[in-house]
């Protein structure tokens, strides 16, 4: 009797954690009401704002900025040429986007076709990045001798500007893409392969001593608990990777090229189009947020247990 | 000081407060292990010349200073460690490595984040061959689920889960394999004081009616005595066993005061002089 009095009330001392964690059950009826009443009161406005808040004050932000910006570039205070209005940035953004070029124009192509091709290249050149560099940190992460070998190509290669190699491409290849889509692979790699390396090198040593003590085979825990573990670390890779290709690819078709919206940058600087030029800046910054954005989605969504990520 | 308690005439082995047997189980002779430090290139011993027989059915505690050996204990018995020196057998054969027969607790619950709590449960039945049907080990998995009190939580991941639920993740990973060992590495020392003596409680229910045999690491002296039928207090590094002493106390012990018991509190002070100067020049940072 005793006995299974004394078991029941431990039950009872897990049990109330549990139910604890689902609901807070309220014993008096009537304040219960009251409370309800307030909460749902509360609910419909503080749900709304909280839900959608932050969206309302960066929309009504940038909308005071771009006006401000409007009245300041009308008000004549700089030259035109220098500074567009808000309005023709956003009218030559809207055209370059939306219309074909007119066969008569100062610059080949619109807007919309070299960000096109811009994006090529980039998704060519990271692409590629991912395909050599997830691999190569994995195996230097997995393996003593790879790692030795390899590690000081790596931070030989990461920390010298990849810029600083363009005149060097363009020597071997010309102004092609092929020298583009160098240039964003190994700007890409070395984020990529860093990541994933330091993603394996620092695996709970804990969770691989549970995985052996439970019978996992080498196989098994890479499969099973250091892959899973470096998945987001190359993400954040990744994400690293494509900020740095879309940098070089900018760069690599300032220099030479005829394509690419580097190379309408600096046609629009040649002619003094600046609504150009500014819709391009633009452009590339709602590019690069874009990817931000997706890649931390695919994050969250892959790994919602670890939030933040190393390196 | 190294006892071997296999042939001694115990008469708390009789008195039905004991729960283990006569028969060894494990038994380690000698054993010296240690570890490789890679950064610094040197070999670092972590127990030396180590004896003791661990008897089926029995709920032996390691208790020690941190840093002493003993989570390097448990990993023998494991087999994720080996020995330099001396042996290790587990029921009559020399431990190479991991097996179904032997499952742990970690300190730090050691679940995979990416895995829901019942893949965690399922997670020993894939790698082991343990030829059952995918039937059978639902309805394992469900069962241990059901133990630990979790139902309701098998989606959920470890992240949106407290410490103590953490842990009963962790202990029905070990259990749900049905080992015949039980290696616990300080399961409790993250928890919550309330929450821990709970879950000691549980833990004694669960290896009393599984009739597990249990080696239960702790650096608490009270833990040791309320759950285990034997205590081995290790020195600290390299450890050495200092004391081997019998818990002579009523069980199941969480439903009765056996703190209030006078054989409780005389069995603490003992252990405490055992223990105090280590434990003091630990506290002062001298190693």
């Amino acid at each position: 009797m005793e006995l299974g009095k004394g078991r029941s009330s431990v039950r009872g001392a897990w049990g109330r954690i549990v139910a604890d964690t689902e609901t807070n059950t309220p014993t008096d009826p009537k304040s219960f009401e009251d409370k309800d009443r307030i909460r749902t009161a509360g609910f419909s406005v503080g749900g709304l704002w909280d839900q959608y808040g932050s969206h309302v004050v960066t929309v009504v932000n940038l909308i005071c900025f771009f006006i401000l910006w409007e009245v300041f570039a009308r008000s004549g205070v700089v030259n035109k040429v220098f500074f567009p209005t808000a309005s023709g940035m956003f009218g030559t953004l809207w055209e370059g986007l939306t219309r074909s070029a007119p066969p008569d124009a100062i610059i080949s192509g619109q807007i919309i076709d070299h960000l096109l091709y811009t994006l090529r290249t980039l998704s060519i050149g990271v692409t590629l990045a991912c395909l050599l560099g997830v691999p190569a940190g994995l195996l230097m992460g997995g393996n003593r001798y790879v790692e030795k070998i390899l590690s000081p190509y790596v931070w030989g290669m990461a920390s010298l500007p990849r810029i600083a190699l363009v005149p060097l491409f363009i020597l071997f290849m010309g102004f092609t893409v092929k020298m583009q889509i160098t240039i964003v692979t190994l700007s890409a790699l070395f984020p990529i392969v860093i990541n994933a390396w330091a993603g394996v090198k620092t695996t709970e040593k804990s969770l691989i001593a549970a995985a052996k003590v439970f019978g996992a085979s080498r196989t098994n825990i890479y499969v099973h608990v250091v892959l899973p573990y470096t998945l987001p670390f190359i993400i954040a890779g990744i994400q690293q990777g494509i900020g740095r290709g879309m940098v070089a690819v900018i760069i690599a078709e300032i220099f030479g090229g005829s394509n690419g919206l580097g190379f309408l940058i600096t046609r629009a600087a040649d002619t003094f189009n600046s609504e150009l030029m500014y819709a391009v800046l633009l452009l590339l910054v709602i590019i690069s947020l874009s990817f931000i954005k997706i890649t931390r989605m695919i994050e969250i969504y892959i790994a919602p247990w670890r939030q933040q990520v190393v390196m | 000081m190294f006892l071997d308690v296999t042939g001694r005439d115990d008469a708390s082995t009789n008195s039905g407060d004991h729960r283990g047997t006569q028969q060894p189980l494990i038994v380690a002779k000698n054993m010296t292990v240690g570890y490789k430090l890679h950064r610094e290139r040197k070999l670092l011993t972590a127990l030396r010349d180590i004896t003791l027989t661990v008897n089926r059915g029995e709920f032996v505690c390691l208790l020690g200073p941190s840093g002493c050996g003993k989570t390097t204990f448990i990993n023998a018995i494991s087999g994720i460690v080996l020995p330099w020196e001396g042996t290790i057998e587990v029921d009559g054969a020399p431990v190479t490595g991991p097996g179904p027969d032997r499952a742990m607790v970690f300190q730090d619950y050691a679940l995979m984040p990416w895995r829901t709590v019942e893949s965690n449960i399922r997670m020993p039945f894939e790698f082991q061959k343990l030829g059952m049907s995918k039937q059978q080990i639902d309805e394992r998995v469900e069962r241990y689920l059901d133990l630990v009190e979790l139902k309701g939580f098998e989606k959920s991941y470890p992240y949106e889960l407290s410490g103590g639920m953490r842990q009963r993740v962790g202990i029905a990973r070990a259990l749900a394999t049905e080992p015949t060992i039980l290696l616990a590495d300080e399961p409790f020392a993250a928890i919550d004081a309330m929450t821990r003596e709970a879950m000691q409680s549980e833990l004694e229910r669960f290896v009393t009616k599984t009739r597990q045999t249990v080696v239960f690491i702790t650096h608490s002296i009270d833990e040791a005595i309320t759950l285990g039928d034997r205590i081995v207090v290790i020195s600290r590094r390299p450890g050495r066993i200092k004391e081997v002493l019998d818990v002579n106390l009523p069980r199941p012990r969480f439903d009765q005061d056996v703190k209030s018991l006078p054989a409780y509190s005389e069995l603490r002070e003992r252990i405490w002089s055992l223990v105090k100067d280590e434990a003091l020049s630990g506290a002062h940072g001298e190693e």
